[in-house]
């Protein structure tokens, strides 16, 4: 049991290891663009948003790198998850080994990402002094109930593609929807109270939520909102695993 | 009684067929694949120290015997039992990476092929003398020819100390240089260690010299098990 952990350990750390390296060896700017990118989308939707809509959002700039920085997170890991058992076949093809290290590793990777250019907005609450180290653990716990959500939900569509390739695509147009229908770029407030009860079912406004909170100083949310958002995260990674476990036995007839 | 080194009980495999790539989309229109049934009724026996060769034309079900003695995949009924670290060599790219160097890739297979890390560290210059790389051993896996990543998959196999090793027509790796040594580990490692080899081929030639044992392998069922003197082929 122990050595079967180590071994997963070892097998995880190797292959982000070279998820990382295989992603920014060829680029100059190397780790650097992790943070231009969500910052450049910052300035670009921040100036279009100015023009569209007149009503003004307190702390805007900062709000919108919280949100796109955790959306990258999470869009970036559904859309390189879900086709990497398929992608990584050679790995299927050599041993037996739990396959699930395969998504696992692209979650990793893009938490390393994550966590790196999120410590920016760190050094910002320290300038606004809107800092304070009593929040620290919320902060934690929004990265797990992330983490655990997208754990589970990756675990579904990468299984899901090994059978069905063109379940990657379904998830491209998904993010899109999705993307519009959290609060990234707009407050939960523009949403009219009589549905907004149709955006509690997505973990991920939860999440954001609780980041505004940490990083820009904005009410807690209510218990039961993040509470609910931990439940579906839970259920999600459960489901998740069991389906994954039981379609990993012959993913090798199929990639 | 020597002791058991691998058992397959009544062992089936169905495969569903695609003609492209499986989708969605078309399994909602067609509903169910059809199927094809790669091995049915396998029972084997193989003790500790055996060499056995299995020998059968192309589709006959030779791999995906390998690749259930593995681990790879699983069968659809029956059981396996497999004693010990089972090591393969069954498809040339498997386990490795073409934009790692030769070094990072040893990692990458040897823990693959369940080795830790501090035992890859104390053999990987030997790991990387026997595959006789030389400096393209720094350099991305793209850039190897197909015999040197034969060369680098088979050295570090051998140096994962399997138990049970599955070579499928892998006999022959690398040029007559490199063939005469694997051939000679091949036999030390038998003599030595005790280590059960099971290999496949469609060509009994190959088989002459190593295996003892031989069974034949013909439209997923098996159809002899002797001597090389008592195949049909």
């Amino acid at each position: 049991m122990r050595s079967n952990i180590q071994r997963y350990i070892e097998l995880l750390s190797s292959i982000t290891e070279k998820e990382l390296r295989v992603r920014y060896k060829y680029t100059t700017f190397g780790f650097l663009w992790m943070i231009i990118n969500p910052l450049l989308q910052m300035l670009i939707i921040g100036f279009i948003f100015a023009f569209i809509m007149r009503q003004q959002v307190e702390n805007y700039y900062p709000y919108l790198f919280v949100g796109l920085l955790t959306w990258n997170f999470f869009s970036l890991t559904v859309t390189k998850a879900t086709p990497s058992v398929v992608n990584e076949r050679s790995l299927i093809k050599k041993s037996q080994f739990p396959r699930s290290v395969i998504p696992m590793s692209i979650l990793v990777s893009n938490l390393v990402h994550y966590l790196i250019s999120i410590s920016l907005l760190v050094a910002y609450v320290i300038v606004t002094g809107t800092f304070a180290l009593q929040r620290l653990h919320i902060f934690f716990a929004a990265i797990v109930i992330l983490a655990v959500f997208t754990y589970g939900f990756v675990l579904i569509t990468s299984a899901l593609d090994v059978k069905y390739r063109d379940v990657a695509f379904f998830t491209q147009t998904m993010l899109t929807l999705w993307f519009y229908t959290t609060p990234i770029i707009y407050p939960l407030s523009f949403i009219p109270q009589h549905i907004q009860w149709m955006w509690s079912v997505n973990p991920l406004v939860a999440v954001l939520s609780l980041l505004h909170y940490v990083f820009l100083g904005f009410a807690l949310p209510p218990t039961h909102v993040w509470l609910s958002a931990s439940v579906i995260a839970v259920i999600t990674c459960l489901v998740g695993i069991l389906f994954f476990r039981r379609e990993s036995a012959d993913f090798d007839d199929w990639v | 009684m020597k002791p058991i080194a691998v058992k397959l009980s009544h062992i089936y495999k169905v495969y569903s067929l695609h003609h492209e790539k499986p989708t969605l989309v078309e399994k909602l229109i067609k509903g169910v694949n059809e199927q094809f049934t790669a091995l049915s009724d396998v029972n084997l026996t193989v003790y500790q120290g055996e060499r056995v060769g299995i020998l059968g034309p192309n589709g006959s079900g030779k791999t995906t015997l390998l690749k259930i003695i593995t681990g790879i995949t699983t069968p659809t009924s029956g059981t396996v039992v497999a004693n010990g670290r089972v090591v393969s060599l069954i498809s040339l790219d498997a386990g490795f990476h073409g934009d790692l160097s030769g070094v990072q890739n040893i990692y990458l297979n040897g823990l693959l092929l369940g080795m830790k890390k501090p035992e890859i560290d104390a053999k990987l210059r030997r790991i990387v003398e026997y595959a006789a790389l030389g400096r393209y051993i720094d350099v991305p896996l793209f850039t190897y020819s197909s015999g040197m990543r034969m060369r680098l998959g088979f050295a570090v196999a051998i140096h994962s100390e399997p138990d049970i090793l599955i070579l499928d027509e892998m006999i022959q790796v690398g040029d007559q240089r490199f063939q005469d040594k694997t051939q000679k580990t091949l036999t030390d490692l038998v003599k030595k260690k005790r280590i059960t080899i099971i290999a496949s081929s469609h060509n009994p030639e190959k088989f002459k010299y190593l295996f003892k044992r031989i069974i034949e392998v013909k439209n997923g069922r098996v159809v002899s098990d002797g001597t090389i003197s008592t195949t049909h082929y």
